[in-house]
């Protein structure tokens, strides 16, 4: 509505003054600079010579250097300037009073002797002025055109000077009013892409934008905020307050055999322009988070201490077997250090790149799923008020993964024996077979009322991790299974054997329940797999006429040949079973023990047989059969 | 346990605002909530002798002198609380179609009876004595006790308990947690009908017909917070300053204030 309005400011000078004329100007001429005649080149270089002067001397007084005592002597001296004119004003004002009331006591005495000094009132009697009006003789002409001239000039500079304040006023109001614009045009753009946009609790006047997360720990809920000032070009500006701006990130590294072998990668920015307001916040935002990852990191490492966890000012160190450790620091995403120095040794396998990647991953995913708890917990009814402060419990971030690269590394490890052990088996010519299923607990979860996806995904990762290994055997329906179980929530470091044997050649032979040691499982699945073998030979169909195998000490590996006619045509023979080869002795039996147990023939040469997982040829039953027939 | 409690009266149009407000305010959702109470009041079983043997030679125990004051104190009423869901009340005759519809239609049409089974319903006992007098603060505050009793038929027990029953109703309404501090807006409801025997309802009508108790469907918001050791004066006074926070905040909303102690009163004459 205002743009066809205008109104004009500056007075309109109806007649500009004639310039002067001619010999006017001749005359004033004469009159400031002399005659003409006296005007020579010598003369004005004199002239320009002394204004150049003037103007250094000005030019090279200004930055003369004071001293501080001199500066302070000029400041106490001004200052008393200031307050003698200060006085002096007062002086005036009072006189001035003094007069008025004085010339008004003759009217309105009671109300003047208010305002009247007390010297006054000694002085000069109430009443004793009175103002008159008289006729001021009249002025000649010249006089009054003088003073019309004056007044006049004096109107139109006023004029002038209020047209320019205005004009400056309204061109400031103008930026200021574009200014404005564009921040709350920045500030409605910021409010479209989703962000919350409040006023600040403690400053009403300020807009603020919330990025943080309402369910995090205190110190960083109260993080999340941070006004929205507007610089003075209009554009916005994110005030963290004393926050350092940097963005940092939490990074996981993998050290193996003391080397870096892996380490989580940097995710990319997600707009191309940093200076952006909305990736301001964005970082602002990621960084909170990775802060408040680090801070319950921190903290529930420290009730990890002792399962070997340690913790430095900046540095989470997670040692996962006896190789390999993981290390957690917060880092500036920034100042990203250098890949680690490459070493002389071969490059890094990716696979640790993507394990530390993985467990980068799902730090961030825990957390998160920890502050969904949060959310729960904050909505269910809350116990009555106690003196007592409710403790915080420490959120499950370290823990699954701990307990998760636990058990793949038990089952790596046992998956590794059992394969071993088939692989010399079946290089011997023996049948059965391992199968390993990796985690067969964690599968996608039933679809539950009332409960997110995502939150049943998360929480069937936090259930105690379950795999199985193991499959059928040489001997008939012989079979063998182990189960590994590695809770998360209890005492980490939790994970527990339970084997399944079944023999029907030695139904008596049954491992002990819930092995806590791997070392010891080992040993026990290389046992039942030796007595496999054992029971397959016993049950493998007799080759010479009577001659059957029969276990005499399966335990130690150990058959005899019953039904000869005599103890001498015994054989015996005597299996070693390890993860290397499998080894077997064959000797004729010389004669009985006082144990009656058959003893080997000191005067028979033994022969023996390996197999490795390479051996090819005839295999272990082939071998037997070959013995039994001599 | 004690309970400190403001109050505040919203007018039907306001409710829907004030949800608003409050679900910004405490930052979650609304948590919708049916109840229906049943209201027992316990009575002295006739036969009990009431053995006042004067003078001193008869000193009582300290066991004995406490087990007197619980059998011949005060009779108070308490409130049984059943949860509900909506799917519990019957079904509306009118949206439930017509027996002709039934008829014809091929497809097999849910039962009209009501999903109610009363013989699954929970229940949990809550006692709350009247609210302490004379307290100068500007809440009031209440001792209270909360147990869980068993399944399904109620009256029963609560008989043997020495209780009888008196009446029931249905509280409808949302609640909000905020730090320490329960909000729950609601309102009550009647049923349309009297009851043929004197016991608890077998059956529920739909929610649809039930008759509100305050005409204009307006509602009460209650600001409650409990404390452990009532003694404690320190928690009472950090438990009422929470409240005097809330309804400082809420000033521009509603005004949440104490309530008049005699009405609630929950002894028995």
């Amino acid at each position: 509505m205002s743009d066809s309005f205008s109104l004009p400011l500056r007075p309109r000078l109806d007649r500009p003054d004639p310039p002067d004329p001619l010999p006017l100007e001749i005359a004033q001429i004469n009159a400031q600079w002399g005659s003409f005649r006296h005007v020579s080149e010598d003369f004005l270089r004199h002239r320009i010579a002394d204004q150049s002067d003037d103007a250094s001397e000005d030019h090279d007084e200004s930055p003369t250097e004071v001293d501080t005592t001199e500066r302070l002597d000029q400041l106490y001296r001004k200052r008393a300037e200031i307050t003698q004119f200060a006085h002096q004003a007062h002086m005036e004002a009072l006189f001035a009073l003094d007069f008025v009331s004085l010339l008004i006591s003759h009217h309105a005495p009671r109300q003047a002797e208010t305002s009247m000094s007390a010297y006054l009132k000694q002085v000069a009697p109430m009443g004793s002025l009175t103002p008159e009006v008289v006729d001021p003789p009249p002025k000649p002409d010249a006089v009054r055109r003088d003073t019309a001239a004056v007044a006049r000039g004096w109107r139109l500079q006023n004029f002038h000077s209020a047209a320019n304040k205005l004009l400056t006023a309204a061109t400031r109001l103008e930026s200021e009013v574009a200014a404005e614009t564009r921040y709350w045009n920045e500030v409605l753009s910021i409010q479209h892409q989703g962000w919350k946009v409040c006023r600040l609790p403690r400053d009403r006047q300020a807009l603020g934008v919330q990025y943080g997360f309402l369910e995090a720990t205190p110190i960083f809920r109260d993080r999340g905020l941070a006004s929205l000032r507007r610089a003075d070009d209009g554009s916005l500006l994110l005030d963290q307050g004393l926050v350092p701006q940097k963005a940092r990130r939490v990074r996981v590294r993998v050290k193996t055999a003391g080397r870096w072998t892996g380490a989580s990668r940097t995710p990319p920015p997600s707009t191309s322009d940093p200076d952006a307001i909305e990736a301001r916040i964005r970082q602002a935002r990621d960084t909170v988070y990775e802060e408040e990852l680090f801070h319950e990191m921190m903290r529930e490492a420290r009730i990890l201490a002792p399962h070997g966890v340690t913790t430095r000012q900046n540095l989470v160190r997670v040692p996962v077997s006896d190789e390999q450790e993981i290390w957690l620091d917060l880092v500036d995403t920034d100042g990203e250090a250098p890949p680690p120095p490459a070493d002389d040794g071969p490059p890094a396998p990716a696979d640790d790149d993507r394990l530390a990647d993985a467990l980068a991953h799902a730090l961030r995913i825990l957390l998160t799923h920890a502050h969904r708890q949060n959310r729960h917990r904050r909505e269910q009814p809350p116990p009555p008020l106690t003196p007592r402060r409710r403790h915080t419990p420490e959120y499950h971030l370290l823990r699954p993964l701990l307990a998760g690269l636990q058990h793949r590394a038990h089952v790596r490890a046992l998956e590794a024996v059992l394969r071993d052990l088939h692989r010399v088996r079946r290089a011997a010519g023996l049948a059965g077979d391992g199968t390993v299923t990796p985690f067969a607990s964690v599968r996608p979860p039933a679809p539950h009322p009332g409960l997110p996806t995502v939150e049943s995904l998360v929480r069937s990762l936090l259930r105690p991790l379950e795999s199985t290994l193991g499959g059928p055997l040489a001997a008939p329906q012989a079979s063998v299974h182990v189960t590994v179980r590695t809770a998360i929530t209890g005492p980490p470091g939790g994970t527990v054997f339970d084997l399944a044997v079944h023999l029907p050649a030695f139904p008596d032979v049954q491992p002990p329940a819930r092995i806590a040691l791997r070392s010891e499982v080992e040993a026990v699945l290389s046992h039942v797999l030796l007595l496999d073998v054992v029971a397959a030979v016993a049950a493998a169909p007799a080759t010479a006429p009577g001659r059957r195998w029969e276990p005499a000490a399966p335990h130690h590996g150990e058959l005899v040949t019953a039904g000869g006619s005599s103890a001498a045509q015994n054989r015996k023979l005597t299996i070693h079973l390890s993860r290397d080869g499998l080894r077997v002795e064959a000797v004729a039996v010389g004669g009985l023990d006082p144990f009656g147990r058959p003893m080997p023939d000191p005067t028979a040469t033994p022969s023996s047989r390996t197999w490795t997982a390479e051996s090819t040829g005839p295999g272990l039953l082939e071998f037997v059969g070959e013995v039994s027939r001599e | 346990m004690h309970e400190l409690l403001l109050f505040a009266s919203v007018p039907a149009h306001q409710h829907h605002e004030l949800l608003q407000q409050l679900a910004g305010l405490t930052a979650m959702q609304p948590r919708h909530r049916l109840e229906r109470r049943l209201i027992f009041k316990a009575y002295r079983k006739p036969g009990l002798i009431n053995t006042r043997v004067g003078a001193s030679q008869d000193l009582q125990g300290n066991e004995m002198q406490r087990l007197n004051k619980m059998l011949n104190g005060g009779m108070f009423y308490t409130q049984v609380v059943g949860p509900l869901d909506e799917s519990d009340f019957g079904l509306n005759r009118s949206s439930a179609g017509d027996p002709d519809a039934a008829m014809s239609g091929t497809e097999e049409l849910p039962t009209n009876g009501p999903t109610y089974s009363y013989e699954n319903q929970p229940w949990k006992l809550e006692f709350r004595d009247i609210p302490e007098a004379g307290t100068r603060s500007a809440v009031t505050a209440r001792l209270m006790a909360s147990s869980s009793l068993p399944k399904g038929d109620i009256s029963t027990p609560m008989t043997a308990w020495g209780y009888s029953f008196v009446s029931e109703y249905v509280v409808e309404g949302d609640i909000f947690v905020l730090d320490d501090i329960v909000i729950f807006l609601h309102r009550v409801l009647n049923y349309p009908t009297e009851p043929q025997s004197h016991e608890p309802r077998r059956e529920l009508p739909p929610l649809s017909d039930m008759v509100l108790l305050e005409r204009s469907g307006s509602y009460v918001l209650q600001a409650s917070i409990t404390v452990q050791d009532g003694g404690n004066q320190e928690m009472m006074k950090t438990a009422s300053q929470h409240l005097f926070g809330l309804r400082e905040q809420l000033k521009s909303a509603v005004r949440l204030e104490q309530a008049d102690r005699l009405s609630l009163d929950t002894r028995a004459k």
